[in-house]
């Protein structure tokens, strides 16, 4: 890297990696012209401006292979092509595609309970699977080889199963498959070689069928890469990692799931993941064009599927973030400013471009306010000043009459209400000091379920209600056939119909009642019962519908009530007194006033945003980390790095602070070799398992060590303001591993660990691999303390890790 | 104090030593107890705590921890290591160095720096003067010589050790250069404190000072860093200009050739650092520069700054500020 004149990167920008070649491109803070090949030009504006040296773009968007894409609707029997190969979307069959889609039987409620994707192995009882007559079609027209993406290992093998009955080669094929399997897995030794996964992937193997995950051993992993090079597997199950950083393509790709698990909740696949994905379909110079099937399980809307295939690239957004590590190590140097390094940074190049055309917002937004002119303007906000307050206050009653204390006994069916009217268009206020009400008839009233049990516990008065109010609505039905309801006034045309509605959309409660037909069912009943309600309405016209009176009838009795009710009359009477209300056109110019109050309050808020972030973005973390490392005694207060700080600057593979503070205290010093791999393994292992049995008692001792070392560390950083959950820190330490690394440790055989838990094989391998890495740096950090004791523990401990399978020879060297 | 040999008057011989006793009676004050100083062989007690770690300067003998240096015991939680008083010079990554080359060896440099080891600077690992990043050749090792020399003295990094110990330089930096034009004092490498700031441009007087962690300090003309895309064009431009006019000799002369008023500045904060570190004061610039005012107010001429006098101002100047400052805190 140092001695290089030109820099060309490709596009490497994905993901987790962008972080770090992001830091890469930081870091040569020489002059270099580079060339980046990337999927965002803005990364390039950076470099240009970090390194003010020209840099070569080399963007496209032109594919040598184009693509078609094609849905496979669940349950169907055939493929529509939705997209074609001059990217026209075609709006009919995509219709034809879902109409074909067999609606989900009631015999698998599990897809409601978010467990949905069983419904797609679990098929028709006596018929195969959707993805087996898939493969078979796939195969019947030659689209072999295919690639079948989904989004969890455990399914991706499961598919694999589903497959047992296919066999995709000829015995030649077969033959030169198994040559080539033995001979990689020659290396391992005799034990290794009856891993239950080695030994169940050579027959699936031998049909043709693969599985590429990032469970599987680095070894079968790399043998599979190559057979599917080679052409000898045909039908390929991988998660999305096979989309990346290999250039592996097929002539078909299957996306299996239209919905991907993302941490917290299911969602659409982002058009940047089906790019990278529907991306290795088509082998340039083999294949006219290339395949992609996307199996549908359930109705989504043209606008999601166009956004999903036809969308562009996901912006990259920085995810860069300061660690403690990479401070210190600024600190420790005296070039190093972790300042400039901020300043640098393309999330803080980010937010600088976005200013210009805040600044613009802002200007334009500030026209517009100007272009109002309003005459008398003082008195007239004066008067929406009034109308304003009114308006609180009369919420303010209406909601201690409403309170479901006061209000429950008198919510009896028959019951005349008036009912706000909420307009859904527009959410400009209305300005004439009456409310916009209408009538309707109580039919009943409901507490809400909330989610919880507590509600039972709640006192009926706490709990919220609906009421069910039936009274003139207009029903519009939309293409999806969802049906939406708004309430207009009596006298408009619009249907009979009983809404549930919140009780604080009620305005009032009238004294009157009515007597309602007992079966509401039939139209006419509820349209005499409107009916009913005018007559009342008509009869009381004179003077309005009598309402009952909060302290007579409803017994409210409340100071804040009766104060409130004054200040209303106070108010009142200001109204009337006041010049303007007399004015014509008042409507107007309210609405007018409220737009402009509308328009500077906007400004206000991007101006805010403008100056939060002409500050730099990270400066408050900064700040805050600082302060943590000094409380921690890893630098001193004029930013001078301690020797608890050299010991941190080490350690980069793992949560720094923490392991420093562990190796301080000495818990590393008195425990056998094992015992502390296995302790370490908790700083490496990141996956979540559920039902993991727990680490005997000595392990599970340690374990509880390193929980108190990290809750302190967390602690003293919440102290120190920077954001951070103290026990979900706590908790990404996880032990799931520890029975299996001691086992390992101590030298069994891999199948023997495997035995103990049930990760994953390659995850397992890949997590001792980041421990070895992790004791080296804990090496040199012995060294620089001069401990040379426990500099050669970790020495013992990187030998008792480092053998045979975990660290066999990459193929590809 | 140790060791200096100085020409002192009676008077002077009193005063001197009031002052070092006043110096001695507040640093007894302020040290506490933990920071106790031992010597080979001597115990330091761990209070029967487990998981002690010993750092440097300790070894364990019959269930003892046992100092292997003199110095001072200093605790970080469980980690005890002994802090040495007067050692040779110990090197952690960072720390800038001065240092003198000693050879010149393929693809590296040996440079002397006052550790127990030469320290090695690569070529690969420093920027070469057309400032263009490119694989060093062939031609580049035989015209090493034009970069640095045997003797010169150089200014880098510490950038790691290696697995047998030795010690790597880098230069990757405008500022790390050949140092000339100036003065090199070597003085105890634990009179330089670490800080942030090693490299000092003292402004007033146009004169670099750099500290460097080993105990060398430089103080010499000052150079603006320049980005050496810029130099190179500048030094075309000017050849350019002097291959025209003819004049090529005279600018040479200008541009090597220090105003003596520098040189005096240079020689008044040389004789600064020479008085802080015979007197055993902690060298910094703050000190250096108030030396040099001192000095100036004095109406001292450069080389009076040696003479007994000063050493007997200074010496009370800072026992009168370090009790001012004890008294505050």
């Amino acid at each position: 890297m140092r001695c290089i004149t030109c820099v060309t990167e490709k596009e490497v920008l994905y993901g987790k990696r962008v972080l770090l070649w992001l830091q890469r491109i930081l870091v040569l803070y020489f002059s270099l012209p580079l060339s980046l090949m990337l999927r965002s030009l803005q990364i390039g504006l950076q470099s240009m401006q970090v390194h003010q040296q020209p840099c070569h773009i080399v963007y496209t968007d032109y594919r040598p292979t184009p693509l078609q894409h094609y849905f496979f609707p669940s349950g169907g029997n055939g493929l529509y092509l939705v997209v074609d190969e001059k990217g026209k979307f075609r709006e009919n069959s995509f219709q034809k595609a879902l109409n074909a889609l067999v609606p989900p039987g009631e015999g698998d409620k599990k897809r409601e309970n978010g467990k949905w994707q069983k419904g797609l192995f679990v098929g028709k009882a006596g018929e195969d699977s959707d993805i087996f007559k898939m493969v078979k079609m796939i195969i019947q027209r030659q689209y072999d080889p295919v690639i079948c993406f989904s989004f969890s290992k455990r399914e991706c093998e499961f598919l694999a199963m589903q497959m047992a009955k296919m066999d995709l080669n000829n015995e030649d094929e077969k033959v030169n498959i198994e040559t080539i399997f033995w001979s990689a897995m020659d290396m391992l030794s005799e034990d290794d070689k009856k891993l239950p996964q080695v030994s169940n992937m050579l027959p699936l193997l031998k049909r043709g069928i693969g599985v590429h995950h990032s469970g599987l051993l680095p070894i079968l992993k790399e043998v599979i890469e190559i057979l599917f090079q080679e052409g000898l597997i045909k039908c390929l199950f991988a998660t999305e990692t096979f989309s990346i950083g290999l250039n592996m393509p097929a002539k078909t790709v299957v996306f299996t799931n239209v919905r991907k698990f993302d941490g917290d909740k299911f969602r659409w696949i982002s058009s940047g993941e089906y790019i990278q994905m529907s991306g290795r379909a088509g082998r340039r110079g083999i294949d006219e064009r290339g395949i992609c099937i996307l199996m549908v399980d359930e109705k989504l809307e043209p606008s999601t599927a166009k956004l999903m295939v036809k969308g562009s690239a996901d912006s990259l957004n920085s995810a860069f973030h300061l660690s403690y590590n990479m401070l210190l190590n600024q600190i420790r140097s005296e070039d190093g400013d972790p300042v400039n390094l901020l300043r640098n940074s393309f999330y803080q190049f980010q937010v600088d471009r976005a200013i210009p055309d805040l600044v613009k917002q802002a200007k334009s937004l500030e026209e517009e306010r100007d272009s109002i002119i309003l005459e008398e303007e003082d008195s007239l906000e004066n008067y929406y000043s009034l109308l304003q307050q009114f308006k609180s206050l009369k919420k303010d009653v209406r909601d201690i009459v409403l309170s479901p204390k006061y209000c429950l006994p008198f919510l009896q069916p028959g019951r005349l209400v008036s009912i706000q009217l909420i307009k859904v268009d527009d959410n400009l206020p209305s300005f004439s000091v009456k409310d916009d009400v209408t009538l309707g008839v109580i039919i009943n009233f409901e507490r809400i379920k909330g989610l919880s049990e507590d509600d039972t516990n709640k006192k009926p008065e706490d709990a919220s209600y609906t009421v069910d109010i039936l009274t003139r609505c207009a029903v519009h039905k939309d293409e999806a056939g969802k049906r939406t309801i708004s309430i207009v006034p009596l006298k408009d045309p619009g249907e009979p119909a009983v809404v549930s509605l919140p009780i604080s959309q009620i305005d009032s409660l009238s004294s009157v009642r009515l007597v309602i037909p007992k079966d509401l069912l039939p139209v006419e009943a509820r349209e005499n019962t409107l009916k009913k309600v005018s007559e009342v309405l008509s009869r009381f016209a004179k003077d309005g519908l009598p309402q009952l009176d909060p302290e007579d009838d409803m017994k409210v009795q409340s100071s804040s009530y009766r104060k409130a009710v004054r200040r209303i009359e106070a108010l009142e009477n200001l109204f009337e007194k006041h010049e303007i209300a007399k004015s014509p056109l008042i409507e107007q110019k309210l609405k007018l006033l409220h737009t402009k109050k509308q328009l500077t309050a906007k400004i206000k808020s991007i101006k805010r945003t403008m100056r939060s972030s002409t500050a730099l973005a990270f400066k408050d973390e900064l700040k805050a980390r600082k302060r943590v490392l000094r409380r921690l005694g890893y630098v001193t207060s004029d930013d001078v790095v301690e020797l608890k700080g050299k010991v941190a600057c080490e350690i980069s593979s793992a949560d720094e602070l923490t392991l420093t503070e562990l190796m301080f205290n000495g818990v590393l010093k008195d425990i056998k070799v094992e015992e502390m791999v296995s302790l370490l393994s908790c700083f490496v292992w990141q996956e979540k398992l559920q039902d993991a049995q727990k680490p005997r008692d000595e392990l599970e001792l340690l374990f509880t060590q390193l929980q108190d070392t990290a809750r302190r560390v967390a602690k003293v950083q919440l102290e120190c303001k920077v954001q951070i959950d103290v026990e979900n820190f706590v908790s990404s330490f996880r032990p799931d591993i520890m029975e299996a690394v001691f086992a390992w440790a101590k030298g069994s055989k891999f199948y023997e660990i495997m035995e103990i838990t049930q990760v994953f094989e390659g995850s397992l391998i890949r997590a001792i691999r980041r421990l070895e890495e992790v004791l080296q740096q804990l090496i040199q950090a012995a060294k620089s303390i001069g401990e040379t004791e426990l500099e050669a523990k970790f020495e013992d401990a990187v030998i008792k890790i480092k053998r045979d399978i975990v660290f066999a020879a990459s193929l590809y060297l | 104090m140790r060791g200096v040999q100085l020409s002192l008057s009676k008077t002077q011989k009193l005063r001197l030593e009031t002052a070092l006793e006043k110096l001695e009676s507040l640093s007894s004050t302020t040290s506490n107890n933990s920071n106790a100083s031992v010597i080979v062989a001597d115990t330091i007690p761990i209070n029967y705590e487990d998981g002690v770690l010993k750092g440097h300067g300790t070894s364990e003998m019959d269930g003892r921890v046992v100092a292997t240096i003199c110095g001072v015991v200093e605790r970080v939680n469980k980690l005890v290591y002994v802090r040495a008083l007067r050692a040779r010079y110990k090197p952690e990554i960072g720390d800038i160095i001065v240092g003198r080359v000693i050879e010149v060896a393929p693809k590296r440099w040996r440079l002397e720096i006052n550790f127990s080891q030469d320290a090695v600077l690569m070529l690969s690992s420093m920027n070469l003067p057309d400032g263009i990043q490119r694989r060093r050749t062939a031609l580049d090792e035989l015209n090493m010589r034009s970069i640095f020399e045997e003797n010169d003295i150089v200014c880098a990094e510490v950038r790691g050790f290696q697995h047998d110990g030795s010690l790597y330089l880098q230069a990757r930096s405008q500022k790390y250069r050949k140092l000339d034009r100036g003065q090199l004092l070597r003085i105890s490498p634990y009179l330089v404190k670490r800080r942030k700031q090693h490299f000092h441009h003292l402004d007033q007087y146009g004169v670099d000072l750099i500290l460097g962690c080993n105990g060398f300090i430089w103080v010499g003309e000052h150079v603006e860093a320049k980005d050496d895309m810029v130099v190179d064009q500048m030094i075309k431009s000017e050849q350019e200009n002097a291959s025209l006019s003819g004049s090529v000799s005279s600018r040479e002369q200008e541009q090597s050739h220090t105003s003596v008023e520098i040189r005096q500045h240079i020689c008044r904060i040389a004789n600064a650092v020479r008085v802080l570190s015979t007197l055993g004061f902690m060298v910094t610039v703050e000190l250096i520069t108030e030396l040099v005012d001192l000095s100036i107010s004095h109406n001292l001429d450069i080389h009076e700054m040696l003479g007994a006098e000063f050493y007997v101002i200074v010496a009370e100047k800072e026992a009168e500020r370090r009790s001012l400052a004890t008294k505050k805190r």
